[in-house]
């Protein structure tokens, strides 16, 4: 052996256990930050993914159970949402509005107690706001309903799972679709609606 | 031709300068409130302004009062020279900006002979007392974004939308918030490709009177001012 020549290090015992560890950190690191990436992406480009209740949609401050109230009771969209056919947005029913029905129905109820505390004391319920689009974007309900409801010859509230799912199904109300402008801007060109920017823009 | 090309007839001889239309302009566009210091810096945003022009020596003093907005210019000056396509002409003869485009170069506003368009240089800011009165159909503007009269698009668009199903009745009652606002039926606001709105009526009949504002320029505007009368005064009162 020529001294100085280069030598690989003798591999003992105690270097192979480092690498060893140090691989399996690395894979565990690698995999966290691929997930977390995965996850950001996906929010970012459509909804996050339906995993550890992530699509699950917020805790609203009373469980109101669509299910109940649509699909046993057979209440239409638009008794509650009343505004919908006519005006931009679907309006949030008033506590009086609920209170016409529930004054009397579901006692022990705790959910309902709750609505008649705020009943009694006058106050609002804060819903949590669950499909919002950004501020520059101006949905108008009214025009969508209507078009939706003349062009399948159907009642208007049998548009809404168009954009909002199958809310009578669902226990906890979530967003369904991606309301991103790319899904607006399909939507619009394949019912020949208007794409002009200002037609959402102003 | 376009089946639609909004467009607006002032008549300055009935305009008082009473300044309600800039107020009505400020409330339903969610303008930021111009303080003192902001109109010092030159700074300040008014969709619609009165123009006030003194004539004569005193005691003879004139009032000459003219409302200055968005021309929407079918050659506007501010549209080629956007970077980036934020501001371009719609299918209904308005010159529109598209906030969310708008990276904020105020190329447009340079380029516009009536400094209508308005550049926000800080974020807008309301009093508490004021937050509730935001028109929620209206994008607040956040700073570093050019903003003009859009004509009310926002009221466009709710009746537009009517008009597929045949309600044509309901174009021709639209108003923007300045029209609406204005107490000697000044303005009048309309489509100007249809023979029967206000609009074009009001054009027919002071077409004698009719000019167009730095109309040399060849921007071809599409707000049509009417000149004033004056009483045993034969000669035109060109007033800008």
């Amino acid at each position: 052996m020529i001294p100085g020549d280069f030598q690989l290090p003798k591999r003992n015992k105690k270097n192979l256990i480092y690498l060893v560890i140090l691989s399996i950190v690395g894979l565990i690191g690698a995999t966290v930050a691929i997930t977390l990436l995965s996850f950001v992406l996906s929010a970012w480009f459509g909804l996050p993914l339906d995993v550890f209740g992530l699509n699950e949609g917020p805790d609203q401050p009373i469980k109101f159970p669509h299910k109940t109230h649509v699909e046993e009771l057979g209440l239409d969209c638009t008794f509650c949402h009343r505004t919908v056919t006519s005006e931009a947005s679907a309006s949030v029913p008033s506590v009086t509005l609920c209170m016409t029905c529930h004054k009397s129905v579901g006692d022990d109820l705790e959910e309902i107690e709750k609505l008649r505390s705020i009943y009694a004391s006058k106050g609002t319920i804060d819903w949590i706001r669950v499909h919002r689009v950004p501020d520059h974007a101006h949905f108008i309900h009214e025009a969508h309903v209507k078009h939706f409801s003349e062009k399948n010859n159907v009642e208007p509230a049998q548009t809404c799972s168009i954009c909002h799912g199958n809310v009578a199904e669902m226990e906890k109300v979530r967003q369904a679709r991606e309301l991103k402008m790319g899904d607006c801007v399909d939507c619009h060109k394949k019912n020949d609606g208007p794409t002009d920017c200002t037609t959402c823009h102003y | 031709m376009a089946e639609t090309k909004w467009g607006m007839v002032v008549d300055l001889d009935k305009c008082t300068g009473c300044q309600s239309c800039v107020v009505a302009c400020q409330s339903e566009n969610n303008i930021p409130i111009n303080t003192e210091d902001i109109f010092n810096q030159r700074r300040a945003i008014e969709w619609i302004r009165i123009e006030r022009y003194w004539e004569g020596e005193f005691p003879n003093v004139k009032a000459r009062y003219v409302p200055v907005l968005c021309q929407h210019c079918d050659e506007a000056p501010c549209e080629p020279v956007c970077p980036v396509l934020a501001t371009y002409h719609n299918d209904q003869g308005l010159n529109v900006q598209v906030y969310n485009r708008c990276i904020g170069t105020r190329f447009c506003a340079n380029n516009c002979p009536y400094t209508v368009r308005f550049f926000n240089f800080w974020e807008p800011e309301w009093p508490d007392s004021l937050k509730n009165q935001l028109n929620p159909d209206v994008t607040v503007r956040s700073r570093g974004i050019m903003e003009k009269c859009t004509f009310c698009i926002q009221r466009i668009r709710r009746v537009s939308k009517n008009s597929k199903s045949g309600e044509k009745t309901n174009e021709r009652d639209l108003n923007p918030a300045c029209t609406n606002a204005c107490a000697t039926d000044a303005l009048v606001f309309g489509n100007l490709n249809d023979p029967e709105s206000k609009v074009s009526k009001a054009r027919s009949k002071g077409e004698k009177r009719s000019y167009k504002m730095l109309e040399e320029l060849g921007t071809e505007p599409n707000v049509i001012y009417l000149k004033k009368v004056e009483k045993g005064n034969k000669q035109e009162n060109h007033v800008h």
